[in-house]
This record gives structure tokens, sequence and C-alpha cells, in this order.
């Protein structure tokens, strides 16, 4: 009994039949047909002729090899019954291993994050992924409908739920690989949509209803799982099938990092930096190769053991600008992390402006050699801001820092701002009455304005406490009140001081006399405030290098001029063109490709942004020795003994069957019977 | 001439009454007609010279040569007799196939080929390969007979299903004259067609076969699966046309009718294939001139 039912079982492996019991008997009794008309014999249209004299000598003529004869005659019944044999075996639906579905909903979350690309699974996991996908959607049902999801770090709805298996192959098809890392979480969300619809109220109200019907469905994850476990998720109606795709064999040393710095030694030499890590089982050679420009700069080979990371620097010398490529030749799986870009941009003088009717200890501090490395300073008297130049240059951004000393000007420029002795016009800002020998009672080191700074041995000879905008943050707190704050505007931060440096004031004897608001000026803490100040408004940064963006990430462009618009150049060519805001900051979202982007107004090239991948969690393409998925609380095995869907053989049979009946008929049409 | 027989039209009369048959061999007939004699005799047309031997006709003495050699010679002449010429025809059901069908195509022929050598002067004999052999065929000659030949020739009937050989050889029992013998068949005989035609040979006559065969017996336009039924003894073959098949059968047609052609030659007959939409008068000024048949 037992072994009639692994035979059974085995069988069951093997085949599925098609048909129901009765319409099997209808096709068995086919074959006895077939030899039943056989023997009764063709009937045949008699037909009077002189004589057939010369037809049985003509037959007589063909019947010299009668036995090949007779056996053509039996020929075709064995054809017949052949394809009757192949037509029965191909409803049976042979297949190797298969195994059926179950459910009639299917979701299927494909994981096109860059570790898809790996090429351990030829041609690669990706396609993998969507081959075991598309035997899935073959396997369904009459009536299953099924729902295709890409992921990476987000989600996308490539196919909502339907039955239409073509539309489900070509949305798979349309899956592309990306370059991003992964995040399952956002993919269940829209997968639990409509498994788990949402209540109309709190969860524990008893009265609650439900307010659409609960859809369970089969949720197949078909990815690497090269992401942690996710958290602060239920499956609810979701039956979660994991279906790992990578094998254990699969090798990588990726670029982890790219950067340019100032070498520590000679802080006029830019150096470029990478480290790569080898994520294989073996110890990898890796060649790698930097590119400035295009043009080969470096080169140099190394040996990474397994698990082990390797930096490597490249002397730049004193490169100013350029688009850094770093390729390393590495044999491995995966390709997308063979390569990393850097950008070295040019150093920018900030260019600040100075309004005063006169300020010598700020102008001097303004005017050192080392302000003028990093700063380009316009001194102006009040009356320049009425006149047009300064209109156009404020307006269109002409300027990173605009300093008031002790003047209004009739509009707020686009650009950052230090109001010293005023407020500026617009922004919620207002000053108190003057208040005498203030005392500096706290200062917000914090800030990056006010960073290495120490006001102790500062004395003011009077304030005007400050009333501080929503959002501003105070800088110097006095007993008086705040005498210091920023707030921002816009894109944009202004900073108003609530004291002077040098004022003038009608003496007694009715003449105007010059006095000193405060001895800041020749504390120590002044330079480093006119550095911060330098640094943190008008953006004069020391550094060559910007940062790297990962794909798929935003990016804030700053200190553009964007009235006009923007276009970005993408690592393919692709041109973006960025709509004209008049914040001056602009969001820069499609760095879905690594590589340069140039952003460019009016042909010309201002900045540059690098987008590498950087994501050590989809350079390490191993998979685990147990693959499983944790999400929320509950573990999801691998199915690591998933054998792709049935591979069907009822098609070659099919076929084989179309080249008998064609045999068939030729043979007849050859045939000649007595 | 007014004719209420379809069998030959009044243009080929007309062109018949100035043919005549020929015969290869020269005949002892029983009486004198319009043809040479191996006998010498009377006639105009002068053969031979001979010796004189007492009793002779001195009216045949050549006193020209007397004259000259002083030596008598008796001149010889042809003497003309009348032919036997037998038209033998083959009125199996067989024959009753085809548009227009053999036996009426070899009727045409035969009264065609009688009529010339009735207005000769010949005695013509039109027989049926089933007559049996103790009742002799009725005997034309002359002109005046024509009307009489035709009508015999309108009452065959295709019913004799009587072997060739068989045939062959009562006619040869009936008839021990020489002459010229024309036989009217498709040859279509399952035991063969040899000892018919030896009977033939062996008669020592001019022997003329002529093959008559359908134009559907030359391309059968027929397909599928069919039965084929003999006419003549019921005799079935079952066959799938095919291509192969239909070529198979012309092949052996044509090594039929060459197998024929080849033995008459051999023995000294004239063979000759005649196709039944061939017209009688293309055939009879035509082929059988250029065969020696009629001048």
């Amino acid at each position: 009994m037992r072994l009639l039912g692994s035979a059974a079982d085995w069988l069951g492996s093997w085949f599925v039949s098609t048909l129901s019991w009765w319409q099997w008997l209808i096709l068995a009794a086919v074959p006895p047909a077939i030899i039943a008309l056989y023997f009764l014999k063709l009937k045949r249209r008699p037909l009077e002729v002189p004589s057939t004299y010369l037809w049985h000598r003509s037959i007589e003529d063909l019947h010299v090899n009668s036995i090949w004869q007779r056996l053509r005659r039996n020929l075709l019944l064995f054809l017949q019954l052949l394809l009757i044999l192949l037509v029965m075996l191909a409803l049976l639906r042979p297949s190797w291993q298969g195994r059926k579905l179950s459910g009639d909903r299917f979701i299927l979350l494909i994981d096109n994050s860059a570790s898809m690309q790996a090429t351990d699974v030829p041609p690669s996991r990706l396609q993998e992924a969507k081959r075991r996908a598309g035997e899935l959607i073959d396997q369904m049902n009459s009536g299953d409908v099924a729902m295709i999801i890409s992921f990476a770090d987000t989600a996308r709805v490539e196919q909502t739920f339907t039955d239409d298996r073509r539309r489900l192959h070509r949305s798979l098809e349309a899956i592309r690989p990306t370059q991003r890392g992964t995040s399952l979480l956002e993919a269940l969300r829209v997968a639990s949509g409509l498994a788990n619809p949402g209540r109309s109220a709190e969860a524990d109200n008893v009265s609650d209803v439900q307010v659409a019907e609960a859809l369970p469905a089969e949720l197949y994850i078909l990815s690497d799982g090269k992401f942690g476990p996710v958290a602060g998720f239920s499956l609810g109606n979701l039956k979660p099938i994991f279906v790992p795709i990578g094998t254990a064999s699969a090798a990588n040393v990726g670029i982890e990092a790219f950067s340019v710095g100032r070498s520590e030694t000679r802080r006029d030499q830019l150096q470029a930096f990478a480290r790569l890590e080898n994520f294989g089982t073996a110890s990898a050679s890796v060649m790698v190769e930097l590119f400035l420009d295009g043009r080969l700069q470096n080169a140099d080979r190394f040996e990474i053991a397994a698990g082990e990371s390797h930096g490597v620097a490249f002397p730049l010398g004193d490169v100013e600008s350029g688009a850094l490529r770093l390729k390393a030749t590495t044999g491995d799986h995966l390709a997308v992390d063979d390569e990393a870009f850097a950008v070295i941009t040019p150093p920018r003088r900030a260019k600040v402006l100075l309004v005063t009717p006169g300020n010598e200890p700020l102008a001097l501090a303004l005017q050192t050699k080392s302000v003028a490395e990093i700063a380009e300073v316009q001194l102006e008297s009040p009356e320049f801001l009425q006149a047009k130049p300064y209109e156009d240059l404020a307006a269109g951004g002409g300027y990173d820092l605009a300093i008031y000393d002790r003047c209004r000007p009739q509009r707020i420029p686009q650009c950052n701002t230090l109001w010293i002795g005023n407020v500026p016009p617009e922004g919620g800002w207002s000053a108190a009455a003057k208040h005498p020998m203030p005392q500096i009672i706290d200062i917000e080191t914090t800030h990056p304005l006010l960073q290495w700074i120490d006001l102790g041995d500062v004395m003011l000879a009077e304030g005007t406490p400050l009333t501080v905008p929503s959002g501003g943050s105070v800088l110097i707190d006095s007993d008086a009140g705040p005498l210091a704050a920023i707030a921002p505007r816009e894109a944009f931060e202004d900073a108003v001081l609530g004291f002077v440096f040098i004022d003038e004031a009608v003496s007694a004897q009715g003449k105007r006399e010059r006095y000193v608001g405060t001895n800041w000026p020749i504390r120590p803490s002044f330079p480093v405030f006119i550095l911060n100040l330098l640094d943190y408004l008008a953006g004069a940064r020391g550094g060559q290098q910007s940062e790297s963006t990962q794909p798929g990430k935003p990016v804030s462009l700053e200190g553009l001029p964007t009235r006009a618009g923007l276009r970005v150049r993408g690592p393919s060519g692709k041109m973006v063109d960025l709509p004209a805001a008049k914040s001056g900051k602009v969001s820069f979202t499609q760095t879905s490709e690594a590589g340069v982007y140039e952003v460019q107004a009016a042909g010309k090239t201002l900045q540059r942004l690098a987008v590498n991948l950087f994501d050590a969690a989809e350079s390490d393409i191993r998979p685990s020795a147990e693959p499983s998925l944790k999400i929320g609380y509950v573990d999801v095995p691998g199915r690591a003994d998933w054998q792709a869907a049935r591979r069907d053989l009822w098609k070659f049979l099919a076929l084989l069957g179309l080249g008998i009946l064609l045999l068939e008929w030729y043979i007849y049409g050859r045939r000649v019977q007595v | 001439m007014p004719s209420t027989s379809t069998l030959l039209s009044p243009e080929l009369l007309a062109r018949l009454e100035k043919m005549e048959l020929v015969s290869r061999k020269i005949f002892r007939g029983r009486m004198k007609g319009e043809r040479r004699s191996p006998r010498k005799g009377q006639s105009v047309e002068f053969a031979d010279f001979r010796n004189y031997v007492p009793g002779d006709d001195l009216r045949f003495v050549d006193w020209n040569t007397y004259a000259r050699l002083e030596r008598l010679f008796l001149k010889m002449f042809l003497e003309e007799e009348d032919l036997h010429f037998y038209a033998l025809l083959d009125a199996s059901s067989s024959m009753d196939f085809g548009e227009p069908t053999k036996l009426r195509y070899a009727a045409q022929l035969a009264a065609a080929l009688g009529f010339v050598g009735l207005i000769r002067g010949d005695r013509v004999k039109i027989e049926t390969l089933g007559q049996p052999a103790r009742r002799a065929a009725p005997v034309f000659r002359g002109r005046r007979s024509l009307w009489r030949m035709l009508d015999h020739i309108e009452q065959i009937t295709p019913a004799e299903n009587v072997p060739l050989a068989q045939g062959v050889k009562n006619f040869c029992l009936r008839n021990s004259g020489k002459g010229i013998v024309v036989l009217i068949s498709d040859l279509m005989d399952k035991a063969g067609y040899q000892s018919a035609l030896k009977y033939l040979v062996s008669r020592d006559m001019d022997v003329y076969v002529i093959q008559v065969l359908s134009a559907e017996e030359f391309d059968p336009e027929i397909q599928g699966d069919l039965r084929l039924v003999d006419c003549e003894d019921g005799d079935g073959a079952d066959i799938t046309v095919s291509g192969a098949l239909l070529r198979r059968y012309r092949q052996t047609l044509a090594a039929f009718v060459e197998g024929a052609r080849d033995f008459c030659t051999r023995r000294g007959m004239v063979y000759l294939l005649a196709r039944n939409e061939v017209p009688v008068e293309q055939l009879i000024t035509g082929y059988l001139r250029t065969r020696g048949l009629l001048r």
C-alpha cells in the first residue's frame, strides 16, 4: 500500500492530469478505435475500366518491395498510434518537480536593487528572479490574479492585480535593474494595502468595523535577501514565501569609499582616497585605475584577502577641478560597485559685500591676506545701496554674504546677511531700545558661527535687545536680552548683531563724534568669528571636494542662480531641466544612475555632483548560509530547495506530434495500395 | 454518294475512292482482278521472257527478238488478280470505352479500308474476334456491296468477350486464303497478344495490327482511393492514386505499346498505334499511307 502511495507521489511529481476521468476514458478509447478503423478496409469507389491489365502490371512494379509496402501500410497505423500517445502524454503535462501554486491571489515582489545585478546566476540575479516569476505566472490557473512590485530602496507597482498573463509577463519584462540600495518595508506596505485593509478607527474599539474586505494573498519575495530585518510591519493576511536568489560562490570586490581631500603633510596638495573591500571567500587580485576627466592618471594593483578591506591613496598634485573616476578591474560577479566617482570643485572665493559708513576694525579684518584667499570683499558706503548695480547684483544672487553695518537696503538681497546695529526690514525682526552696558551671559558655541569663540573678555558699551522671529536661534544672550541671533529666510539665513563696533553720536558740544562700541575687535576671538562668518554664511569652504550621494537620493543644490532655471546633465548624457525657483535652492531627485552629474546654467557648468553606490550591504552579495527574512516577528525561511516551477514538456510533445502528422501525410501521399 | 451510314463521311469516301490497298506480298487470287499475280499471263504489263517450248501460244512470241537473235522467246505478262482483304475487329467490352468508343473507331477504320478494297474489286471480309469458327462471314466485292458491308459493320456490338488468341485462331481456321489482314484491337488481353499474332504470322498473310487506345487510357483522369473493375472479367484492382502510381502506369503503357510494336516489326507485321481522338480521316490519309497499306 505504501509502495502504491509512493508510486502515486512519484507520478504526481511528474504529471499533472488536465482532464477528468471521463475525458480520459474517451481519450483512451481513441487508439482501439484507430486500430478497428484500420482493420475495416478502406472503402474504395469502384470504377469500371477497359482493362486492369496495365494497372496490375503497374502496381506489381511498385510492389517489388512489398515488405516495405506492408510495413508502410502498418507504419501509418504506428504513426497514428504514436500521435495519439503523444497527445495523451502532452495532456498529462509532464514536467520536472513541479510545485503547484496554492491560493488565487499572488503578489510578486521582485528585488531590482544594485546587488541583483550580480552575475553569479547567469545572466543575472534579476533575470533569474524574473524568469522564476514568469514561471510562477505560467502556473497560475485561470481566474488567479497577480500583482508585480519591484523594489530597491523604494517600491514601484509594475502591475496591479490582473489575471492577464500576457500583461503580467510584459510588466515583468519591463523591470530594469537599478543602482539603489534595498528596503523591503515600502514594498511590503504597498503589497499589504489590499490584503490588510485599514480599519475605520482604533484597533481596540470593539464596535469598529473593517472598511473593506480583506483579500489574503501569497507574497512571493524574489530577492537575494541583502537587507536587514524589517521591523514594524505586520504581515496580516499576507502569506510570505521567500525565494532566495544567488549562489554561495558569489564573489565581489567593491569600492566602498572614494573621496578627495587635502594631503595631511602638504595642505596645498590634493589626494584621492579609496577603500575597497573583498566580499568573496577567496583573496582577490585587484587592479585599480584612476581617471581624471577621462585621462588615466594613476593605477595600482594589490591583493585583498577574503573579507578584508584595502585602502589606496593617489596623490593628485595641485589639480584645481575635475571629475575623477576610479575603476577597479576585479573579475567579480557585480560590476556596479567596480566604479566610483568623485568631483574636485574649483576653489571658489566667496563674494562678500560690506556696506558701512565706516568700520575700520571690520574692514581691516576682512582685508587680510588670509581672507583674500577665500573671499572677495567689496567695501561700499551706504549710498551704494541706492545704485542700480547693487539692485541687480543683490536680486540676482551676486553675493554670498552681505554685511550691513548701521544701514538698511530697500530690499533684502538674495544671499545670507549679517546686520550690525540694525535689523532686517522683513522677516519679523525688531529691536528694543538701547540698553547700556549689557552683560553677556550665554553664547551658543555649538552654532558654527560661534564655534571656538569665548566672549568672556568682551565688553559692550550698549546693546539693543532683539526679538528673534520664529525659527531663529539666539547666538548671544545678555542680561538685557538676545544680542545676536540668526534666523532662516527662504534658502538663506540672516544673522543680526544687536550691538555696534563703532558708532557716531552727537556729543554735548553738538559735534558728531565716533566712539567705540565694543572691545571685541581687539580680542583673539574676533578673527575666529570672522573666519566662521566667512565659512558659514559666505560659504567659503576650504575643502575642494563635494560629497557623494547614493543613487536615488535627492541632492539639494544651493547657492546657484536658480531664477533662470538649471539643467542637469546625467552620466549618460541625459539632460534634466530643473524649474526656475525663486528661493535659490533646488532639489534634484533623478540621481538613479551612478556617475558624475553636471549642473549647468546657460551652457556653463556651475557645479558637479558625484553619485556612488557605496553600500556595503549591496556589495556583499554572498547569500547567507540559511537564507531567511525577518518581517516583523515572523521568520520567513528561504525556499532553498525551491525548484523553478514546472518545466513543461507538453510543448515539445505537441511539436513532435505535429512532426509525426506531417510525416504521416508524406507517407500517405506516396502510398500505393492494392 | 448518298449514305445513311454515319461510319464514313462523304468527304472521306471521296478521298478513299482514289486509293487502293497495297499488299507487300503478291498473292494468287481466284478471280482476275486489278492486281498483278505471280502467275504470268495475259495482261498489258510485261514481266519477263522465257524460252519458247513447243505448245506455247504463238501470240506471245516476241518476234522482234527473234528477228535480232534468231531465237524464239516468249514474252511473259503479269496476270492481274483480285486481293483478299480481311478486317478483323476486336468487339470485346473493353473496346466500348472512350469518346468515340474504340469499337466505333475500329468500325470506321474497317469501313474505310473495306471501301477502298471494294472499289478496287478486292474481296473484302469484315470479321470480329467473337465470330464462331465455323460460321463464315459474308464476302463483299464490288462497289455495289458497300451498303451491305456498312450494314454488316454497324451490327457489330461490343459484347464478344473472347480471348484474343482464340478469336484469331478461329479467324485463321475460317479463312485459308492469303491476303491482307488488318487486326484492329486494343490488344489488352491478360493472356497476352503474342500467341494471337503468331497465328497470323503463320498464315503468311500481310498483317497490319492497329492498336486502338482511348485518351483515357493514355492519361487516366482519376484520383482518390479507387477499386478499378475490369469490364471484361470483373477483376478488381485497389489503387490509391498518387503521382508515383500514375507515372508508373504511363511507363507500363509505353512499354506495352513499344513491346507490341517491337513484336510486330520483328515478325514482318506492320504495327500502328491509333488514338481514338485522332480522326479516322487523318489516320487513313496520313499514317496508313506512310505505312504502305494504302496508295
